[in-house]
């Protein structure tokens, strides 16, 4: 097969983009712990999601020097806890979020926080805040007639 | 006898080229961007 010089340019520089896109993607997968957040397949009765451990309390829990767990719940239209919750600057914060009727986003703006909430499955997403401030957390997902009412937020201090 | 091929002329790609490239430079461009405002935000 004949091909055109600038042709061979082209298509090397085509697929080493490729190969450097997915060799940078292969490296934040395995040195920074990068998957989707519901990778861990861990699933859940949604109709039983206020009864089952840890859903059936939701809120913020230390577990350990500047790490924090916070289980929370997805709702139409809101999330538990809906008091704000307060963190000291510089925790991370591991969110373990199920929802307990339809699908729901979890954003927080300002982060790279942002992932789906899906009935019957577990996310889990952790996030390091080292600036203080209020944090909003809203779903990005249309779940319905309340949806721009469903938000919540932490506060960093 | 030479081949069909090596007869004709070679086509002009240089204007291709160009818009190739220039659509390659933007790809790198906006994937570098989103890729810094992820890490600056992580």
């Amino acid at each position: 097969m004949h091909l055109h010089r600038l042709e061979k340019i082209w298509l090397k520089f085509g697929i080493s983009m490729l190969a450097v896109f997915l060799i940078v993607l292969g490296i934040m997968a395995f040195s920074m712990g990068m998957k989707p957040p519901s990778e861990h397949h861990h699933t859940v009765d949604p109709t039983k999601v206020a009864e089952m451990a840890p859903f059936d309390n939701p809120g913020l829990n230390q577990i350990g020097k500047n790490h924090y767990e916070a289980v929370m719940t997805a709702y139409a239209f809101g999330f538990e806890p809906a008091e704000p919750m307060q963190v000291p600057v510089g925790s991370k914060v591991d969110f373990i979020v199920t929802t307990s009727d339809v699908v729901h986003g979890f954003a927080i703006v300002g982060t790279n926080v942002n992932m789906m909430i899906v009935p019957g499955e577990i996310s889990h997403i952790s996030h390091t805040f080292d600036k203080p401030g209020e944090y909003l957390i809203l779903c990005n997902e249309y779940c319905g007639t309340g949806h721009e009412y469903m938000a919540t937020t932490i506060v960093v201090q | 006898m030479s081949k069909p091929d090596e007869n004709k002329e070679e086509p002009a790609l240089k204007g291709t080229f160009a818009s190739v490239m220039l659509l390659g430079a933007f790809i790198v461009v906006t994937w570098i961007g989103v890729f810094a405002l992820f890490m600056a935000r992580n």
